[in-house]
């Protein structure tokens, strides 16, 4: 081989060499917790992290690791490591970077765990957030202080989908040497490879589109190899020594690895967010379909844009690719292959038509998750950002009408269809509404 | 650790231990364009096995500062310059693609420095295209990008990897990019220059290992035979799926030779 696969062909193969006893060509699933050494040297050596291999199934799995090598190679970075759920992904990488003292600048217009995280959380142990606009470069700027150790965001906002402008960001965070630490579950590696335009850590929620079915719960931590943590003493415990083996010191052992050989020799060991070796499996299935449904998606997203756009029932609509939304000119330079598939959208008849809507779809599903294969509908001010205050709600730009619509992969004109009914449903309430 | 030379704060992976002279002394030299990080598979293993390891990153290369070195002459010099002052007598060399002719140019010039011999995915000469040493000014990042990509055998091109999550591509055009932005073309012009290969093989008296990547496109496997064939005694043994980048693509293969080896 002359040159590096290509994305598609990572997509199925990434990972994975069939073994040479069985030449299993599907990925086996290693159901194991554990693994027999050669020998007490070999023990030795894996403990030490002397060498590469697996010792115990919460610090690394044959099958998961597959899986994080597939997605080290979409996301073209120099590592990654699979964890139990995004959010373990999150809060373990603010652990391996952040300690009691320290301070993250983020994204206001976020999912709102990231948010609960950040905002209610972490302080308990130390680390606070300044809270900004994703979109206001100076802000961000000006937000970094002294002890500022990641800045945060989401390229494209969950459930507001404001897009980052992840070159200009990072390289403020460049400027100021802190890592830009950026939550690309609603692009995907097919949408966008941060890394490349200066990210340095990615974070996903496998769960949505990368193993794309809805049947398995997982995040992934990708270390983008590009950000030097020994270029000063603001990293102490990446770039200085450490309590773990003899004092180790991972910038000078494994170079641009090492956050990630910190993330597994810390993260995994100490606070154990494992991923199961079968829900590893489970979305290697998914990731092998990546770019054929993503290209679905856009397509539909595409579909139901024009749609929702064009009907009367619909009050507003919201989405990075229309020409009205702040970000459409940086979509088109970033984002040339779509902006994800949520659509946000409001009904006439406000809250209580929204509330008829989703209760009245047959074939869209009410509930919590996107990503799915599957059309989603969700009202995100009476679910997942519940728990959030109502000026962060505000301040994230989210309105008390406004419905989530994950598009999935059925027939356009089924999705639009269903929403007929819904639409139907919705009438009638604001129609009795207004008597 | 750090270590004054030449005027020139040098960066010397040990392995996680402190350096203790009185054991044996193993010098693992990297490759063009490369640093240190390609031994993290050997250096922390050896280390902890009764050796004492030295893997300096060359000046300009890794976290060493001071200009690149522009000539195998030159960095073997400095090679011998460094274990004369570390008190170091005699040490065992290991050597990884330029490290091989760099390693074979300092048993050539300093024998008396050299205990023995282990070369990996080398050959008597490397000499390198024009348009490389072109692209490895006028487009640094292409250059690594197209290096890391003939360098990695068929397994590290699916990302079959033993360290778990780790990606060979990716890792090795970031270690390549920590280099002074004049040492890969400083490195290919030195390999690219050097005719003294057959002469410092033949001249070899110590013991020799010479450990092969039989899918190695940087330097063909039938060189590296020829090679061990012009080195008295040498033992051989070819990896017949490892390309270019031998030390972390069968590390634990690669380890066991180099232990049994260093046993003998």
């Amino acid at each position: 081989m002359s040159d590096d696969y290509k994305f598609d062909t990572l997509s199925l193969h990434a990972g994975h060499v069939p073994d040479a006893q069985h030449g299993s060509r599907a990925v086996p699933i290693h159901q194991t917790t554990s693994y027999v050494f050669r020998d007490s040297e070999h023990a030795a050596a894996l403990y030490n992290m002397e060498l590469g291999g697996h010792l115990y199934t919460r610090i690394s799995n044959p099958t998961v690791a597959v899986l994080e090598q597939r997605v080290a190679a979409l996301d073209n970075g120099v590592a990654a490591t699979a964890t139990a759920s995004g959010m373990a992904a999150l809060t373990t990488a603010v652990m391996t970077i952040c300690s009691s003292g320290d301070h993250i600048v983020a994204s206001s217009r976020m999912y709102g765990a990231n948010i609960n995280l950040l905002e209610n959380t972490l302080p308990r142990f130390g680390i606070t957030t300044t809270f900004v606009a994703p979109d206001d470069l100076a802000a961000i700027e000006a937000a970094i202080q002294p002890n500022t150790k990641i800045i945060f965001g989401e390229v494209i906002g969950n459930p507001g989908l404001d897009v980052m402008d992840v070159a200009a960001v990072a390289e403020i965070g460049k400027k100021a040497h802190v890592p830009l630490m950026l939550d690309c579950t609603f692009n995907t590696p097919w949408l966008l490879k941060p890394i490349a335009l200066g990210a340095n850590i990615i974070i996903h929620s496998l769960t949505k589109w990368m193993g794309g079915h809805g049947i398995a719960i997982g995040g992934a931590v990708v270390d983008g190899g590009n950000f030097h943590w020994g270029n000063d003493d603001r990293f102490p415990t990446i770039a200085g020594p450490h309590y773990a083996m003899n004092e180790i010191n991972f910038h000078e052992e494994f170079g641009p690895a090492a956050f990630t050989a910190k993330f597994r020799a810390e993260g995994m060991y100490n606070f154990g967010p494992s991923m199961s070796p079968t829900n590893a499996f489970h979305i290697l299935q998914g990731i092998e379909t990546l770019p054929l449904r993503m290209q679905k998606h856009m397509d539909n997203t595409a579909a139901m844009l024009e749609f929702l756009s064009g009907h009367d029932a619909v009050a507003w609509v919201k989405h990075p690719t229309l020409p009205d939304h702040p970000s459409h000119e940086l979509v088109k330079k970033m984002l040339p292959k779509g902006a994800g598939s949520i659509i946000v959208f409001g009904l006439k008849g406000g809250r209580d038509a929204g509330k008829a809507f989703i209760e009245a779809v047959e074939l869209s599903s009410h509930l919590a998750n996107v990503g799915d294969a599957k059309t989603l509908v969700i009202h995100p001010a009476s679910t997942t950002h519940s728990h959030i205050s109502a000026e962060a709600m505000v301040e994230g730009g989210l309105s008390d009408d406004m419905i989530r619509l994950s598009v999935g992969l059925e027939d356009i004109a089924d999705i639009t269809a269903d929403f007929e009914i819904g639409f139907r449903a919705a009438a009638r309430v604001a129609a009795k509404a207004a008597e | 650790m750090k270590h004054e030379l030449d005027g020139a704060n040098i960066h010397i992976a040990t392995g996680g231990l402190d350096f203790d002279p009185t054991k044996p002394v193993l010098v693992f030299i990297h490759g063009s364009g490369q640093s240190h990080l390609t031994w993290v598979l050997q250096t922390r293993y050896f280390a902890h096995r009764g050796f004492a390891v030295l893997a300096p990153d060359l000046p300009g290369h890794g976290l060493s500062g001071g200009a690149p070195l522009t000539s195998i002459g030159d960095m073997a010099d400095w090679i011998d310059g460094l274990l004369a002052s570390l008190g170091v007598a005699q040490a065992t060399l290991v050597g990884h693609s330029q490290g091989v002719l760099v390693a074979l140019e300092t048993a050539s010039r300093h024998p008396e420095r050299v205990a023995a011999l282990t070369l990996i995915a080398g050959a008597m000469a490397i000499p390198v295209n024009d348009a490389l040493i072109e692209m490895s000014q006028s487009a640094p990042e292409k250059a690594f990008r197209m290096m890391t990509s003939w360098g990695h055998g068929p397994g590290a091109h699916k990302f079959d990897n033993t360290q778990p999550g780790h990606a060979f591509l990716g890792y090795g055009r970031r270690v390549m990019a920590q280099n002074d932005g004049a040492a890969l073309h400083a490195d290919l012009v030195a390999c690219n220059s050097y005719d003294g290969g057959k002469d410092a093989a033949a001249s070899v008296t110590q013991p020799s290992l010479c450990l092969l990547a039989g899918k190695d496109k940087m330097t063909p496997v039938k060189f590296g035979r020829k090679m061990a064939e012009q080195i008295s005694g040498a033992q051989c043994h070819v990896f017949e799926r490892a390309g270019h980048f031998l030390p972390a693509e069968f590390p634990i293969e690669v380890n066991d030779a180099m232990a049994a080896f260093l046993s003998r």
